[in-house]
């Protein structure tokens, strides 16, 4: 059996690593981008009566199946030379990821945090303005009392944006430098690479490491699900 | 200090709640607005608490309309002015935060980021008016614990404690005893005179004639959105104006009946 190090491509363990980074810093980027953009659009939607809410809440409850490959596909449409955003020449880079990802992610942490936010009773709302706080206090008060809701909200963006193949294979082209480093490739898709090409022990201990995250993320949500539950019995 | 509202009428949708309504706090007095469930008391202390704007007629301060100040003016009106509700309305926080809520938003963005930080590393403990507010309400030795851990009554008093703790020119208080025991009950009417003393104007909504006729300076009969009289507690107790005031003291009159008139004893009072 050939050994685990003898199988890694150029560049040895620089490889495993910089595929975690590259991973790591698309994924947290893109959730931390939607989660800058859906609390004040979920805090919006949710403290406001308007004609077309129900309908708002399906798209975005739709949105959260969206095939990645679709959003891919559409993504590079969108940076490709011929697209719209093409002079920005973004295709193929981190952050043509980035912007997949957070298309990917911002249905899910849209629609969880909206139904966190909408779980907060207005009379939360109430006691916040009348005893002086500003609309931004409102929002904060109840951003706070929907936390652990936001928090699985953002936990479950994660999870869709780190463990998605689809759309980054597309826009980001997975690319990898010659001496191993990786520019465009991540976990998921450099676990399509090593399968194709036979190296199953490095795409098994990819696999290992991209599991690892997400039960670490999994584990982090349970045990502020189990804070809240403690807080409240005190 | 005057809060006030002159000639509103408010409702929803096509309902109207409160019609041509006139009602002033002075600091140092309790007012209490009585009448049956359904009448338009806490749309009146909401229309007070610029929760929203009356559809006609005004809300001041001082004489001057609020709604024409600007937005910084009105905030700083609505922070002289504080509520409690019906329901305590407490964030799931412990209890010192919850009643240092208001003194927290008072305090500019940068203050608020270095004691967030310092909450952080656990260097922070309550300002002396939270502990002061909670002692008033007899819960000084509860500032620690989760706030939806506490009893209905306690939660009541903490929400009353968060309310007196920015010290506010005026209090507003929609049926704050209704859901408690004798005991919380006495401790809040306590805490509510212990307020007016200290010069603090306060409207309490009750359709409790009891708690009306023990803390009122003065008090106000509601009947299906008009007021129907104002006066003393005794004047209103042994000789009200109006029949429906007087059908109401004696248990006899619902929200929906416009069936009173002037009361037959008294016929050129004013309401």
């Amino acid at each position: 059996m050939i050994p685990l190090q003898a199988q890694l491509p150029d560049g040895g363990w620089t490889y495993v690593v910089s595929i975690v980074a590259v991973s790591l810093y698309v994924s947290l980027t893109a959730v931390g981008l939607s989660t800058l953009f859906s609390l004040p659009v979920a805090l919006g939607i949710g403290f406001t009566d308007f004609r077309g809410k129900r309908l708002v809440t399906a798209v975005v409850n739709t949105g959260m199946g969206f095939p990645s490959v679709v959003v891919g596909l559409l993504v590079l449409i969108l940076l490709s030379n011929s697209g719209p955003l093409g002079s920005l020449d973004l295709a193929f880079t981190p952050r043509a990821m980035i912007l997949s990802q957070f298309v990917l992610a911002t249905p899910v942490l849209l629609s969880v945090s909206l139904s966190a936010v909408e779980g907060v009773d207005q009379s939360v709302r109430d006691a916040a303005y009348a005893m002086g706080g500003t609309r931004v206090d409102v929002g904060l008060a109840v951003i706070k009392e929907a936390r652990f809701g936001i928090i699985t909200a953002i936990l479950a963006g994660f999870g869709r944006a780190i463990s998605e193949v689809g759309s980054i294979l597309i826009v980001g082209g997975n690319i990898v430098y010659s001496d191993g480093q990786s520019y465009t490739r991540t976990l998921t898709t450099a676990i399509t690479v090593e399968a194709r090409q036979g190296r199953y022990e490095v795409g098994l201990v990819l696999g290992v490491i991209l599991l690892a995250l997400v039960l670490a993320v999994n584990g982090l949500g349970s045990w502020l699900r189990n804070q809240d539950r403690g807080e409240r019995s005190v | 200090m005057t809060l006030s509202v002159t000639d509103v009428t408010a409702g929803f949708g096509s309902s109207t709640v409160l019609r041509n309504v006139s009602l002033a706090v002075e600091p140092g007095e309790v007012v209490t607005v009585v009448g049956p469930s359904g009448t338009g008391k806490t749309t009146l202390l909401r229309l007070l608490a610029t929760f929203r704007r009356p559809d006609a007629g005004t809300v001041a301060w001082d004489d001057r309309d609020i709604w024409t100040m600007a937005d910084d003016e009105r905030l700083g009106v609505r922070r002289q002015v504080s509520m409690v509700f019906q329901e305590p309305s407490l964030f799931n926080a412990p209890v010192h935060r919850n009643v240092s809520y208001g003194l927290r938003v008072r305090e500019p963005w940068q203050a608020r980021l270095r004691r967030g930080l310092r909450e952080l590393v656990g260097s922070s403990r309550p300002a002396d008016t939270v502990v002061s507010a909670l002692e008033t309400v007899g819960l000084a030795d509860v500032g620690d614990q989760n706030a939806l851990s506490l009893s209905g009554g306690e939660a009541q008093r903490v929400a009353f404690a968060r309310a007196l703790a920015v010290d506010p020119a005026v209090m507003l208080l929609d049926e704050p005893t209704s859901n408690l025991d004798p005991h919380n009950t006495a401790l809040l009417e306590n805490a509510i005179e212990r307020a007016r003393d200290r010069g603090v104007g306060v409207v309490v909504a009750t359709h409790d004639m009891h708690q009306a006729k023990r803390i009122s300076d003065r008090m106000a009969f509601l009947h299906d959105g008009e007021l129907v009289e104002t006066g003393l507690p005794e004047q209103l107790f042994e000789n009200p104006t109006d029949a429906r005031t007087a059908r109401f003291l004696d248990g006899e009159l619902l929200v929906g009946d416009r069936s009173g008139s002037r009361a037959p004893q008294s016929p050129t009072a004013d309401p």
